[in-house]
């Protein structure tokens, strides 16, 4: 297997965008080339649901086209939520065969223009059919997991909160962010119920935007040095814990395997904090911290820009913003300006950087490392 | 007792439920069963932000049924509801709700079901009428389901009774 390695990375604002799909994809990806100097021989794109947020279809071919690359070999990954890493392990997989030496991969969504009720209702058919003709939701079922996780002491509801206050604190010091503002402890905890425990300020937003890297077989100083997926029951009631997602654990277990260090080594983490809870759960699923403690390091401040292991410098889901597929590649962008100096505003000391992304309610998530080794 | 359609896997025993054609675990075809209409509830919430066809506030709830086939259901409110809170089952039009309730309580939660009006004033009716005929069958024993009562022989054949026997 060849190794792969990160030429450029680039992505739009994330937020309410007047743009297109097409040119949000467009702007990410052309900066991508810019930067990288070359050309790609395949294209891999992903954006969740085209189809319904912008009815278009055949949207490798589409996106070919748009961009200029018709003549290059496209394809279009989907995995729900966590489609912009599975996009990326698409592109790692060309080139570490050698079926292809440079692979641009595109991630995006375009939803605000779309009304919330019916953008819930495209984002739920993720959900299990038994589940989702109950009313289950996303914010539901996380609702559900952050309840267990409650009555079992594994978070508080000020946990929640904190992951939330941090994510903006974050969000404000990055101008890719959908939300820059700062929010309080008490705005969070007095924010509007959505399903219990689980309020608005605990939810990301519903978000535009577009993120895209150039993969290449090239050295580059900037190593794609493991990606691992994992997969559980589209049913949340099948699985053995409701608090802890085999998704991610097996993921994380692939991703660290190939990259042939463990989670000791990662010094910045972009984690998928659709729901604040997650971020913490996550955090023990991939190994950064041992059952029960994510919490406590939490509260004791490690997790800070500052703090001895960064969460979600970006923002997160929660600050940044979540436009579904191009949040996976935007995690990997955000890794690679931190890794490299260029994260103006909200620079951590790391030269290895861990992406999590969770598709539907973890049926199908992500773990990616990356490593600056020169 | 309400009996909930189930299916098992032949190989490894695991009951589902609702039931489907292939075991989750592995690709081999399941086996029809019924279960018993009770058991502990494993999470909740109550959604103030509902999907179409839905009116806040919904609650639902992941039951756990005795062999351990887990369903979602509504209810009239979780401000009670605990994890681990026992509660029976009722399936009324295929829709599952928990907990055990009066008449009001009934009209209240299946207004808060998809569907035109009469089909929801049928919902609860029917409801009512199935409760009644169920105390009438099964001479009350208070809340408990009976098999809480019961031996553990007792429960089993009511965890996994094939569903061409009943």
């Amino acid at each position: 297997m060849r190794d792969v390695w990160i030429a450029a990375a680039a992505m739009t604002r994330f937020g309410r965008r007047s743009e297109t799909l097409e040119d949000l994809m467009a702007d990410a990806a052309l900066e991508a080339l810019r930067e990288a100097g070359r050309e790609p021989t395949a294209l891999v794109v992903t954006a969740m649901d085209p189809e319904e947020f912008v009815g278009e279809g055949n949207f490798a071919s589409h996106m070919g086209t748009y961009l200029g690359l018709s003549h290059v070999p496209a394809i279009r990954v989907e995995t729900a939520t966590s489609s912009g890493a599975a996009a990326l392990y698409a592109g790692f997989a060309l080139i570490a065969s050698g079926f292809h030496n440079h692979v641009l991969v595109v991630g995006g969504e375009k939803m605000t223009h779309v009304s919330t009720p019916r953008v819930s209702e495209i984002i739920s058919r993720v959900i299990d059919p038994h589940e989702r003709s109950y009313g289950a939701t996303m914010p539901a079922l996380a609702a559900i997991v952050a309840r267990a996780a409650l009555a079992k002491g594994l978070i508080t509801e000020l946990d929640m909160a904190q992951v939330a206050v941090k994510n903006h604190a974050n969000g404000a010091r990055n101008p890719y962010a959908h939300f820059q503002q700062p929010v309080t402890l008490e705005e969070v905890m007095s924010s509007r119920m959505i399903a219990d425990p689980l309020r608005l300020q605990h939810c990301c937003p519903i978000s535009d935007g577009a993120a895209a890297v150039l993969l290449t077989s090239d050295p580059t100083g900037t190593k794609l040095a493991g990606m691992g997926q994992g997969s559980d029951y589209l049913a949340v009631r099948y699985r053995d814990s409701l608090t802890g997602f085999r998704a991610t654990q097996d993921a994380a277990k692939a991703a660290f395997q190939m990259a042939g260090f463990g989670p000791e080594r990662v010094q910045v983490a972009e984690i998928h904090d659709a729901f604040a809870p997650f971020e913490i759960l996550s955090l023990e699923d991939i190994g950064l911290f041992p059952p029960g403690k994510a919490a406590k390091a939490a509260q004791n401040g490690e997790l800070t820009l500052e703090g001895r292991l960064p969460v979600n410098p970006s923002g997160g889901l929660k600050a940044r913003g979540h436009a579904l597929a191009a949040t996976g590649v935007a995690q990997v962008v955000e890794l690679v300006w931190q890794l490299t100096g260029r994260a103006l505003g909200r620079q951590v000391k790391a030269s290895v950087g861990l992406a999590h992304s969770i598709g539907g309610l973890a049926t199908n998530n992500w773990v990616t490392l990356v490593e600056q080794v020169a | 007792m309400e009996m909930v359609a189930a299916s098992r896997c032949p190989d490894c025993g695991w009951v589902v439920a609702p039931p489907v054609r292939i075991c989750p675990r592995h690709p081999v075809e399941m086996t029809p069963v019924e279960i018993a209409g009770y058991g502990s509830v494993l999470s909740y919430t109550t959604l103030t932000a509902v999907p179409e066809g839905f009116k806040p506030p919904l609650h639902i709830a992941v039951v756990e049924l005795p062999g351990g086939a887990r369903i979602f259901c509504h209810g009239k409110e979780t401000r009670q509801l605990k994890i681990g809170r026992r509660v029976v089952i009722e399936q009324v039009d295929g829709i599952f709700y928990f907990a055990h309730l009066g008449l009001a309580d009934r009209v209240t939660m299946f207004w808060k079901r998809r569907g035109a009006a009469p089909q929801r004033t049928t919902g609860a009716v029917k409801s009512a009428v199935k409760r009644f005929l169920s105390v009438y069958k099964n001479p009350p024993s208070g809340t408990a389901p009976p098999a809480e009562n019961g031996t553990r022989s007792n429960e089993e054949e009511q965890n996994h009774r094939p569903a061409e026997k009943s």
